[in-house]
């Protein structure tokens, strides 16, 4: 028994192994290190890249990624609840196929898709084009390469990472409290606030995870929509390891980066817990 | 007496099937009612019309003079009492209570009394503060009684709230929730398919069949004098002798000839089956028709194989014919 485990479990751990914990410790040991005059990495080890964090230049940085991340995951669930709440309440042969349209466009590529948004929101876009033919607009909106266009984007990209654990919540919700809220007095309304919302606050928290780190560690989106005058910490650590090549200070974001998401998701699991309780 | 609800020839279909088929019938004011009858015969589609869960195709339903139809079921003096109870899990049996009194804009300070007097009339003070999950089955039913009754609904509706209490406990339960009716005065709508909980709780039974009603009385009415042939099989056992009807407890055996007065067939014991408070006693009349009798433990005993005289009183034959 305890070999057929270990058999199953083989594949998966050396996935983990060569995959994942391999690179974390190579991203580990980078980090103490000095960079190299073309990229890489040399001697001597030095803690100097993780005192470079505290710059405020970067505090600059990891503060509108907050923000952004922080934008769009509210955005997305905004959007994501009243959408989850629909497709649970729709027949039962209806809700595979708004499901589907749902995950869609990850039938795609994100930079596709990205692209995409870029023909959208450009001065001569199909959002300009049409304001300035039917003359509601005299001179193009600044629609692309700002912050807006960055949080658009990001909430388009994790729209659906919001709604599916949003709708599985709300699928598995009794319909007969729906009943009885508004039997004892409840609008619908308050049925929402006072029942659907209360019970649903899992899900929330699961779509508030599942959106915001993705979002802070983007660098495709501020990228391609911001047009490299918002960036973020994603483009930050991108821009180490390529144009500034200097590797060592990437390692050190991205393991900043990550203590920190580790801390939000610390603080999230032990309300989850003790709500349990 | 004074009609609280008053229901005009209620229809409802689904998907061409039509579930509630032409119900009239008039709820006393003050009266512990119930629609009795098999599931699926339109009796919760009724109830469900009531509390705004689904509008009638024709007919209306009136309580106490106002028409209901159209009104959404927040706006309608009636509450329910689940079958699944439906209490909102995030919140404590006290919070459940009070959620029909906060809705309906009572003022903070006249709730707590409220959900007070009402855990105590339901005997629930020491569970105030608990979850429903970290409630039993019993105190449950009771937090979904009270949450219902503590807004003073014009009518109670109860969807076979007993069905999910085990038997021991649905039948303390079934006297409680007569007394209580009894006590606040309050007009009960009761559902369910159990022919022994009907007759024991309700001052009036609607019986129903297919979406139609049978027949409506008092408990005794219809479980004596049923007034078609589903009744009085629905009601209880029935013994089928030549078309006429007789319940096993007025039907008698003996070895003995029967005196005068009495209508008899030959028969033989088949199986003699100990129920603690008496015996069935299965018997074959020679027209080969399957006859149960009910024997008190001071009859003679018989035994399989017995040839007896089964017989009763022209009075305690069943008004309908086979």
């Amino acid at each position: 028994m305890n070999r057929l485990r270990a058999l199953f479990l083989a594949p998966s751990a050396a996935f983990t192994v060569v995959l994942f914990l391999a690179p974390m410790a190579i991203i580990v040991g980078y980090s103490f290190m000095t960079r190299g005059v073309y990229g890489g990495v040399t001697g001597p080890w030095t803690v100097e890249n993780y005192q470079r964090l505290f710059d405020p230049l970067y505090g600059v940085i990891l503060w509108r990624s907050l923000v952004m991340s922080t934008l769009a995951t509210a955005l997305c669930l905004l959007i994501a609840f009243p959408l989850a709440l629909f497709i649970a309440r729709a027949e039962e042969k209806r809700k595979n196929i708004y499901l589907y349209l749902v995950i869609l466009p990850f039938w795609t590529s994100f930079l596709v898709r990205t692209y995409a948004w870029m023909f959208l929101l450009r001065d001569s876009g199909l959002i300009n084009s049409v304001l300035l033919s039917l003359h509601v607009i005299q001179k193009p909106l600044p629609l692309l390469y700002n912050e807006t266009a960055v949080v658009v984007g990001l909430v388009y990209g994790y729209l659906p990472f919001a709604v599916l654990p949003l709708y599985s919540n709300l699928e598995r919700m009794d319909k007969n409290l729906l009943e009885a809220a508004a039997d004892l007095g409840a609008t619908q309304w308050e049925t929402i606030r006072r029942v659907v919302l209360p019970l649903c606050a899992p899900g929330m928290r699961a779509a508030g995870v599942l959106v915001f780190i993705p979002c802070l560690g983007a660098y495709l989106t501020p990228d391609l929509l911001g047009g490299g005058k918002s960036i973020m910490i994603g483009n930050l650590i991108q821009n180490q390891f390529t144009t500034a090549r200097d590797w060592p200070f990437g390692a050190a974001i991205s393991l900043a980066l990550m203590a920190l998401v580790m801390v939000l998701l610390l603080a999230l699991l032990r309300r989850d817990g003790e709500e349990a309780l | 007496m004074e009609t609280a609800l008053a229901l005009r020839a209620l229809e409802k279909s689904f998907s061409s099937h039509r579930v509630v088929d032409g119900i009239s019938l008039d709820v006393p004011k003050g009266c512990f009612y119930s629609l009795l009858g098999p599931s699926g015969c339109g009796k919760t589609t009724i109830l469900r019309m009531i509390g705004g869960f689904g509008e009638p195709d024709a007919g209306e339903i009136v309580l106490n003079g106002k028409r209901l139809n159209g009104l959404r079921p927040y706006e309608r003096p009636v509450t329910t009492v689940f079958q699944s109870y439906a209490l909102f899990p995030h919140l404590t049996a006290a919070q459940n209570i009070a959620f029909g009194l906060e809705r309906r804009g009572e003022a903070p300070a006249a709730i707590a009394p409220k959900v007070n007097r009402m855990l105590e009339l339901v005997g629930l003070q020491e569970k105030a503060g608990r979850m429903p999950a970290n409630l039993s089955g019993g105190e449950k039913q009771r937090t979904a009684l009270a949450r219902a009754l503590v807004v003073e609904p014009e009518m109670l509706l109860l969807d076979e709230p007993l069905s999910a209490l085990d038997p021991a406990l649905r039948k303390r339960v079934r006297i409680e929730l007569k007394q209580l009716q009894k006590q606040l005065g309050i007009t009960f709508l009761f559902i369910t398919h159990d022919q022994e909980e009907a007759l024991s709780l309700s001052d009036q039974i609607a019986v129903m069949n297919k979406g139609k009603i049978e027949q409506i009385g008092t408990p005794q009415e219809i479980y004596l004098t049923p007034a078609t042939r589903f009744v009085a099989g629905f009601l209880g056992a029935v013994n089928w002798i030549d078309g006429i009807g007789v319940r096993p407890e007025a039907t008698r055996i003996s070895r003995a000839t029967p005196g005068n007065g009495a209508r008899t067939v030959d028969a033989q014991v088949e199986t003699s089956v100990f129920l603690g408070d008496c015996f069935h006693v299965q018997t074959r009349t020679s027209a080969g028709v399957t006859v149960t009798a009910q024997v008190s433990h001071k009859d003679e005993p018989f035994a399989n194989g017995d040839r007896v005289h089964v017989w009763w009183h022209a009075a305690d034959e069943l008004p309908v014919r086979e």
